[in-house]
């Protein structure tokens, strides 16, 4: 080792090892597990987890590093100059072989009624890695099943292969503490913290980072198989954070959400009320045109409202637009377009009221619509919002309400007020609002259209459709641009990819949206595990 | 090198043409077989059903059913594995918790015997042995296309008791195989 000069040069903030015999240059501080992902070899392991910290308990990503008498686990391993990797030598295999062994000692294999199979990291690394009957001869330690963890979560301490991942998501991510570990060895088993129970408000991550199926989330518990679902890359319409999501789907019907690891956002979490919105999709949906009671056909419905704008217009009357932040920014900027460029229409901007309670530091933002950005962005600076619209409805200004989204908290008296004046709405979800309108249409909603959001930070992120619309349901887009066509205004983008192309030429604040390349439908089966 | 083409010489002639020897020819062997099974040795392959059954072989794939644990309980756990093995797609089941042990059963476990193209692979995918072909009774004709759709009930009630070891082997597995009964 040469002496340091005297005028020591700044530490290179890059590192360059060598891995199974190719150099590789990562940043400094980055672990061997790391660096080798980067070069493209996979490790093994059970405990680590890119977005926790590493407490190296699992052994299974142990390697052999040149110079050192034992093999090291490379999670916990930060990369150094000139070190020498070796991922694959019999000598590594064989301990990571025995570590799956006793890893399986006490794991019931009880993969028929478990509801990880099929994405479970210890089913995957014993088919990849072991493959053998157990040569265990004693009875396995028999613990605790089905306990109730809180409100969301069942442990099964059999499956539980002491991990400590979901104590660290607890600990890190929710900065609750309320799982630990009790007792030793054989016998370790997890529990909640003395005086606690599993209720934060990201308690599910631990389901998603369970590598076996210890952990399993009340809601999706025995209702379908990993298997059998297929997985469409979307963004929770929960809260104006944004999460990335997988919408997972079969049969015609969304399953349950998991956060999609996304730096810049959600990083690998996404809370339990995000999750949950699927459940949306199925709740009282609005499956069918209606004028006033009666249904109609949408043709009818459509050609109906038109005239009655056309009318209000005629009559010297004020038509009233709400852009609901439940929209994509195609439906909305479209919608503007019309009501701004065409129809010199008043624009307020609406969406579920906030929810002040539910912030925090982490991910979970008040504002519960996805597009509340977007909404602004097209509202332009003439735009109003809730109290706005309560006003001019109450002091009689509008003639006419057209409203995009169902989501409309009024006060009691402009509620009223809606009474007297023609509405229009294009909604998801039978309500208060379309139990008055004049002219109900059916509008599909964030897991059936293409498109994007808008979220807080101001990115511009991708929905995909997943499903179908049930009943006869369109997105907004196609509504707005029907009542528009029959209006004389020309809407000649053929699909919603030409309006958002439009939508990126016109509006500067979406210049550097993008509409990403199309997604093969995936089927869990064929994406290995998840854990 | 190309293939050889063999000209067979076509069979010609006034009676040829006439069909006429060609008939009685067919209609001797015709009477022969009537007489013959009339008076003398029968070579009847017509089996007289309902009177009259088949002898099926051991291993005949019927309709299904549902085993019962010792306790009567139904041994199907709602794994899912028969429905992703059915190359059919006629096999439903939806899960429920138990409240007990067993953890996960069947609510719903229908199978539509019409589409089913018995090729016994639920059976073969089945790790808890509660779902077996061996019923000997074929797919009844039926009225409506619903009646083919055979559901929980109708399944167990073909059952017959599990020979498989309940509860696997544990530690012992080591041991002397179990016995098979049956």
């Amino acid at each position: 080792m040469t002496p340091p000069e005297t005028q020591l040069p700044a530490a290179p903030a890059t590192v360059t090892l060598t891995i199974d015999g190719r150099q590789v240059t990562v940043q400094k501080g980055t672990n061997v597990l790391e660096a080798a992902r980067a070069q493209g070899t996979d490790i093994s392991y059970f405990c680590y987890h890119p977005g926790l910290s590493s407490p190296a308990v699992c052994r299974q990503c142990l390697v052999e590093v040149a110079g050192q008498p034992k093999l090291v686990p490379s999670c916990y391993t930060p990369v150094a100059d000139n070190m020498v990797v070796i991922t694959a030598s019999e000598r590594v295999l064989t301990a990571r072989r025995q570590m799956l062994e006793f890893t399986l000692v006490n794991h019931p294999v009880d993969c028929p009624i478990c509801d990880k199979a099929g994405e479970c990291t210890l089913q995957k690394l014993y088919m990849e890695w072991d493959g053998h009957p157990s040569r265990s001869d004693v009875n396995k330690v028999h613990k605790p099943k089905v306990v109730d963890l809180g409100p969301t979560i069942v442990l099964d301490a059999e499956r539980c292969i002491l991990c400590t991942r979901c104590i660290r998501v607890c600990d890190e991510v929710a900065h609750q503490h309320q799982l630990t570990m009790a007792f030793r060895g054989d016998h370790e088993i997890l529990t909640t913290a003395p005086g606690q129970v599993l209720d934060n408000p990201y308690s599910l991550n631990t389901v998603d980072v369970c590598p076996v199926g210890a952990l399993t989330s009340k809601d999706f518990r025995f209702k379908m198989r990993a298997w059998e679902l297929y997985t469409v890359p979307s963004v929770c319409p929960g809260c104006a954070t944004g999460c990335n999501v997988e919408i997972h789907h079969a049969q015609g019907q969304a399953w349950r959400l998991v956060p999609r690891p996304n730096p810049d956002i959600n990083k690998f979490w996404m809370c339990d009320e995000g999750r949950l919105t699927y459940k949306e999709l199925t709740r009282d949906r609005v499956v069918g045109a209606r004028l006033g009671d009666d249904p109609a056909p949408l043709e009818k419905a459509i050609n109906y409202a038109a005239e009655r704008i056309e009318q209000v217009r005629q009559e010297g009357g004020t038509v009233a637009v709400v852009l609901g932040a439940q929209a994509t920014n195609e439906d909305l900027y479209l919608a503007a377009r019309v009501a701004i460029d065409v129809l010199s229409a008043r624009v307020f901007i609406a969406g579920r009221p906030a929810v002040p309670d539910r912030v925090d530091e982490i991910l979970r933002s008040a504002d519960v619509n996805p597009n509340s950005a977007g909404a602004k962005i097209f509202g332009r600076a003439a735009a109003g919002g809730i109290p706005e619209l309560e006003r001019a409805l109450q002091n009689g200004e509008l003639s006419l309400v057209w409203a995009i989204g169902e989501d409309l908290p009024l006060s009691e008296e402009a509620f009223a007020a809606l009474d007297d004046i023609e509405m229009i709405v294009q909604a998801s979800h039978e309500d208060e609002l379309t139990a008055g309108a004049d002219v109900v249409l059916p509008a599909a909603m964030w897991a059936e259209v293409d498109g994007t959001f808008t979220n807080v930070q101001g990115l511009v992120q991708r929905i995909r459709r997943a499903l179908d619309a049930p009943g006869g349901a369109k997105p907004h887009w196609e509504l707005t641009a029907a009542i528009a066509r029959r209006l004389g205004v020309s809407v000649d983008e053929p699909n919603v990819r030409a309006l958002f192309n439009e939508m990126k030429s016109k509006v500067p604040e979406m210049a550097g949206a993008e509409w990403g390349r199309p997604q093969p439908l995936v089927q869990l089966r064929f994406a290995n595990s998840r854990g | 090198m190309a293939i050889g083409v063999k000209v067979v010489a076509r069979p010609s002639g006034i009676a040829q043409d006439m069909y006429v020897s060609a008939v009685v020819k067919g209609l001797g062997v015709t009477m022969r077989h009537f007489f013959e099974n009339l008076f003398g040795k029968k070579h009847i392959v017509t089996v007289q059903y309902p009177e009259e059954r088949a002898v099926y072989p051991k291993r005949y794939r019927g309709l299904h059913r549902l085993m019962t644990r010792d306790d009567g309980s139904v041994r199907c756990v709602a794994c899912m594995c028969c429905p992703t093995a059915c190359p059919a797609h006629c096999i439903t089941i939806v899960a429920e918790e138990t409240g007990n042990g067993a953890e996960k059963r069947p609510a719903i476990f229908e199978i539509d015997e019409l589409r089913c193209v018995v090729c016994g692979l639920c059976v073969e995918a089945c790790p808890c042995d509660a779902i077996r072909m061996d019923t000997g009774i074929h797919a009844p004709p039926v009225e409506h296309r619903g009646d083919a759709v055979l559901g929980k009930l109708d399944l167990l009630a073909h059952t017959g008791k599990s020979e498989a070891h309940q509860g696997g082997l544990g530690g012992e597995w080591r041991g002397a195989p179990p016995v098979r009964t049956g």
